[in-house]
């Protein structure tokens, strides 16, 4: 199985959801490829709002590493057929 | 087999990766140069909690400026959150020792590295793969969450200074293991051995799957290679495929082997031959699945099988895991397994403290593939 297959290239649903005195997003809802880590959520979330520092979270639970895919994040944690990610400027959950 | 070795756990703990490192040349400024320093890099270990060992060696040669530090190896900036003995595993495919690496302390790449703001950073990291694995085995993260602060602290702290009975003493409360010989967190069934029984309350007599997590780096190798030191290394993360998949059990299949973990990690690699058996089968009139050499793997193998068609392979595009690949080498905590080695005994001996198992694969592609970037 190829990984350039045009089926691989699974779209993944993500919800952000703003935590603490975070800044709430006018689109909280996202579609993004699966095979884009997740550092580029971080990233896009930075891009919006401005900020350097914030704490990115994975269903109030934990932070995942930047290089984890969508794809595995979403298998592993997502469900309603969305993975849900908080956001925060100060640490929220250690 | 015992349920956990304890003689295996503190091979692991002990187990130490002989590092010399230079002081990349752009930040020398004395003459001669400073001689490269000789650590000891705790396989569990992460790279920048060895900084402040390697500062004062260096400090009087180093250029004006702030500390932002990194360690590359032959070009290729060393991820932090990565244990110290995954990267050797991965990245030197024939053990080089002491394993050469270069250090910086300006000029961080911030396009391909997150920075690390020291150990506050790492103890950051590990905590939150605590958390995933947690997550990923209980389905939520209560027990690391409701730690007391000093029980976190004295749980990092015992990683840092490599305190193996500390570390079993704080993490038996977390609830996470050992995995039964059944391959069940913790089950009813009459393989039970005593020391299985103590302190798993929550699964008792469940049916839901047991989930193990795992951490899987693939690098691709070429398939005719006699010496893995002629391996070409790895200039760019992007040719390694980092993979995230827990591998699930369920009560059903018992005792299975790393080859049967593999394959519910890697369908696309056993694809190939479940289809030549599934062919022979057929031919033959018979029920597909009932293929002995398959044993207890035969239930995964097959719904893994029909998972994968669903969410295909999701490595990055740059490497290529074609049906031709084939496992040639699988290393987990510097150790080359046998595949049939029961995989019960793998997670409970040879994951890393923050319960993730760390799986590198090298994959034999034919060379004319593997030169393609």
């Amino acid at each position: 199985m190829a990984a350039e297959s045009p089926t691989s290239d699974r779209k993944v649903v993500v919800h952000l959801r703003a935590t603490g005195d975070a800044p709430i997003l006018k689109q909280a809802k996202f579609k993004i490829s699966g095979n884009d880590k997740f550092s580029k959520v971080i990233e896009f979330l930075r891009r919006q709002l401005h900020r350097d520092t914030l704490f990115v979270y994975v269903n109030s639970a934990f932070s995942p590493n930047p290089d984890e895919l969508v794809i595995d994040l979403y298998n592993n944690f997502g469900f309603d057929g969305k993975l849900v990610v908080n956001y925060a400027s100060s640490m929220a959950w250690g | 087999m015992e349920l956990c070795s304890e003689e295996a756990v503190k091979y692991v703990w002990e187990g130490a990766i002989p590092l010399q490192i230079h002081l990349h040349e752009s930040e020398v400024t004395t003459l001669p140069p400073p001689p490269p320093i000789l650590v000891l890099g705790s396989r569990i270990g992460y790279l920048p909690l060895l900084v402040p060992l390697i500062k004062p060696h260096f400090s009087s040669t180093l250029p004006p400026g702030t500390d932002s530090v990194w360690f590359d190896y032959k070009g290729l900036p060393l991820k932090w959150y990565i244990p110290i003995g995954v990267l050797f595993d991965l990245l030197c495919a024939e053990p080089e020792r002491p394993w050469n690496l270069t250090v910086h302390f300006r000029g961080h790449p911030g396009d391909v590295l997150t920075p690390c703001e020291g150990e506050d950073s790492v103890k950051w990291s590990y905590i939150n793969s605590l958390k995933e694995a947690a997550y990923i085995i209980n389905g939520n993260c209560k027990n690391i969450m409701n730690m007391s602060q000093a029980d976190q602290f004295e749980l990092w702290q015992s990683l840092v200074k490599g305190n193996m009975d500390d570390f079993l003493r704080i993490s038996s409360r977390l609830k996470l293991g050992p995995l039964g010989e059944d391959c069940m967190v913790r089950s009813g069934s009459s393989l039970v051995q005593p020391r299985q029984a103590i302190g798993e309350p929550d699964f008792t007599g469940s049916g839901r799957p047991c989930r193990i997590p795992v951490r899987l780096y693939v690098r691709n190798i070429s398939e005719d290679l006699d010496d893995l030191e002629d391996a070409v290394p790895i200039d760019c993360w992007d040719r390694i495929s980092y993979i995230n998949r827990p591998v699930e059990i369920h009560k059903e299949e018992g005792r299975l082997s790393l080859k049967c973990a593999m394959k519910t990690l890697l369908p696309e690699i056993f694809l190939e031959e479940s289809l030549v058996n599934n062919h022979e089968f057929s031919r033959e009139g018979e029920t597909v699945g009932a293929d002995s050499s398959y044993g207890d793997s035969e239930t995964i193998g097959g719904l893994r099988n029909a998972q994968a068609e669903e969410i295909p392979f999701p490595g990055q595009a740059h490497v290529q895991l074609l049906k031709k690949s084939k496992i040639k080498m699988i290393r987990i905590q510097g150790i080359e397994l046998d595949m049939d080695i029961p995989f019960f005994w793998v997670v409970n001996n040879l994951k890393n403290p923050e319960y993730f198992l760390h799986i590198c694969v090298f994959m034999g592609t034919s060379s004319d593939q593997s030169t393609i970037r």
